[in-house]
C-alpha cells in the first residue's frame, strides 16, 4: 500500500488532515505542499476550516504549517488535535470501537421527518423516531420510544453494533454494511422491546427480554 | 394585543384555506376582531373562499412595499363587521416578501385585532418561511392519510426549529365510516405519530364543498357537522374547554338501530 504522509478528508465543518508520524518533517511538508497545490482550485474562494490530526507537532512545526497554508488557502480556522497515535498506521476511517464503552450522544425529543441525527459514537434517543427521520451513529442506537424511521448503527463499518427500541418498526435498518427492510405486507406491531444485530451477515431482530414475546 | 396563528400543513390540498376561512368566521361570529392573511402569494385562494374576490384593490405586497396603507388593503367581510381579509398578490411570487417584512406586518395587525390568522402556502420554501415569521402559535392541518401525516410531521419539526413550539393539530376530513371499517387512520394513529395536542377533528362533509364554492364558510350553516367542528375549534382558541366532538353523531338513525340490535345479539 502506498502510504501518504498526509491524508485530506472532507468533513461537514471543514477538512481534517491526518499526519502520519512515520514520516519526517520534510516529507510531511513536501506532501502538504503538493496536496494543496493539486487542490488549489478546490480551495479557492471558499473559507476552509482545517483540523490537523495525528503526529504530534512542535509549536515551531505548527507555525511553519500555518504559514504555508495561509499563503495558499483562504483559511477559516486551523486546529491541531494532537493525538500521537500509538499505531503509526493511519486509517482515517477506522470503525468506531466504542460500542461496549464509548462516546454517547443523548437526544431528548421526537426526531421527525426530515431531521437527521448523526454522531461519531453511540446515540440514545429519548423519544420517538418518526418515518422520514434518520439516525446515523458510528456505534449503537438506542431509541427509548418507537423507531419508525431509518437507523444506521455502526455507520463506519462496525457490524457488531446494535439497534434497540421499545418498539422497533423501522422503514429501514442498517448495521455496518448490512441493509435490511421490513417484509412487505401487514406490519405486525410488537408490543415488547426488540434488538437488531448482525448474525452471520444477516440482520436479525429479536426480543431482548427472554420473558417477553415468545 | 392579539395573537398571530399560522395555519399550515406542508402538504397541499388538505384544507388549510378552508380551515382558515371557517375558524376566522367562527371567531368573528363569537364577536372577536379577526383578520385573515393570505400568505399564498401568487396562488391566492382565501378571497375566493370568502367570496370577497371582487373587492380586492390593494394586497399584501402593496402593503409591505408601502404602495398603500395597511387599512386600505384590508377588506371587510360582507357578513361580519369584525372580520377582515388581507389578500395575497396574484401577479407576484413568494419572493416579493421577506420574513422580516411579514414580522413587521404581523406586529402591526396584532395591535388592531384579537386574532390574526395566516393562511400558509403548501411546501417548506420561502412562502412557508414568510408565513411563520410573525406567528406566535401554529395550527397544523392534516388529513388521515400517511402522506399528509408525514408532511405534517416535517412541518412540526420545522416549526420547532423556528421557535414555534407546541403547535396544535387539526385533523380534517375524517370519515367515521371508513375508520370503523379499519380503512382509514383513526385519530389515535395520527396522534401517536405526531405527538402534539389536538385542536379539533373536522368530519368529511360535502356541505363544506358546497359552501366553499359559494364563497360562504360552512360555519354559517347550522346544519353542517363540519361547521360545528369549526365552531368548537374557535371556542378552544378562545380558551373554552370543549371536548372533542363525539363522531358517533355522524351515524344515521338507521345505523344506530342496527348497532343497538347487533349489540343485543352479541349479548344473547
Amino acid at each position: 500500500m502506498n502510504q501518504d504522509a498526509v491524508i485530506f478528508k472532507g468533513v461537514r465543518d471543514g477538512i481534517r488532515i491526518y499526519i502520519d508520524s512515520n514520516f519526517s518533517k520534510a516529507q510531511i511538508m513536501d506532501a502538504l505542499q503538493r496536496k494543496i497545490e493539486s487542490g488549489r482550485r478546490f480551495f479557492q474562494g471558499s473559507q476552509t476550516n482545517l483540523t490537523f490530526i495525528g503526529k504530534k507537532l512542535t509549536p515551531d512545526e505548527q507555525q511553519v504549517i500555518i504559514d504555508l497554508i495561509s499563503r495558499e488557502i483562504n483559511v477559516g480556522s486551523i486546529t491541531f488535535e494532537m493525538t500521537e497515535m500509538e499505531n503509526s498506521d493511519i486509517r482515517p476511517i477506522d470503525p468506531f470501537d466504542g460500542i461496549e464503552e464509548g462516546m454517547t450522544r443523548f437526544v431528548r425529543g421526537t426526531i421527525r421527518s426530515g431531521q437527521l441525527v448523526s454522531y461519531e459514537g453511540n446515540v440514545v434517543i429519548i423519544g420517538d423516531v418518526n418515518p422520514g427521520g434518520e439516525i446515523v451513529a458510528e456505534g449503537n442506537i438506542i431509541v427509548m420510544g418507537t423507531l419508525r424511521g431509518m437507523a444506521h448503527a455502526g455507520a463506519t463499518g462496525n457490524n457488531g453494533a446494535v439497534v434497540v427500541a421499545f418498539s422497533l418498526l423501522p422503514t429501514q435498518l442498517r448495521i455496518g454494511s448490512v441493509i435490511a427492510r421490513p417484509p412487505e405486507g401487514e406490519v405486525v406491531k410488537a408490543s415488547y422491546p426488540e434488538i437488531a444485530y448482525v448474525k452471520d451477515g444477516n440482520l436479525v431482530i429479536e426480543p431482548y427480554l427472554p420473558s417477553k414475546g415468545k | 394585543m392579539g395573537e398571530v396563528i399560522v395555519i399550515t400543513s406542508g402538504k397541499g390540498g388538505v384544507g388549510k384555506t378552508t380551515t382558515t376561512a371557517n375558524i376566522g368566521t367562527a371567531l368573528a361570529l363569537a364577536g372577536k376582531r379577526v383578520v385573515l392573511v393570505d400568505a399564498d402569494i401568487g396562488l391566492r385562494n382565501l378571497d375566493v373562499v370568502m367570496g370577497l374576490e371582487n373587492r380586492i384593490v390593494y394586497d399584501l405586497v402593496d402593503v409591505v412595499e408601502k404602495v398603500c396603507r395597511l387599512k386600505q388593503a384590508l377588506i371587510r367581510d360582507k357578513r361580519f363587521e369584525s372580520l377582515y381579509l388581507l389578500p395575497a398578490a396574484q401577479t407576484k411570487d413568494k419572493n416579493a416578501v421577506s420574513p422580516q417584512q411579514m414580522q413587521e406586518l404581523c406586529e402591526q395587525l396584532k395591535e388592531e385585532f384579537d386574532f390574526v390568522l395566516i393562511d400558509c402556502p403548501a411546501g417548506i420554501e420561502q412562502g412557508f418561511k414568510n408565513a411563520i415569521a410573525g406567528a406566535d402559535k401554529a395550527a397544523v392541518v392534516t388529513v388521515p392519510e400517511v402522506s399528509a401525516v408525514r408532511d405534517a410531521d416535517r412541518i412540526i419539526g420545522l416549526l420547532s426549529a423556528n421557535d414555534i413550539d407546541e403547535p396544535k393539530l387539526i385533523i380534517n376530513r375524517l370519515r367515521i365510516d371508513m375508520v370503523k371499517r379499519g380503512d382509514m387512520m383513526d385519530i389515535n394513529d395520527t396522534l401517536d405519530i405526531l405527538g402534539i395536542d389536538l385542536l379539533g377533528v373536522v368530519p368529511d362533509d360535502e356541505r363544506v364543498v358546497i359552501s366553499t364554492n359559494r364563497g360562504e364558510p360552512a360555519v354559517t350553516d347550522d346544519n353542517s357537522l363540519a361547521g360545528q367542528a369549526y365552531r368548537n375549534i374557535a371556542g378552544r382558541l378562545m380558551g373554552e374547554n370543549i371536548p372533542i366532538m363525539d363522531m358517533e353523531t355522524d351515524e344515521g338513525f338507521l345505523a344506530k338501530i342496527k348497532r343497538f340490535f347487533n349489540a343485543n345479539r352479541k349479548r344473547a
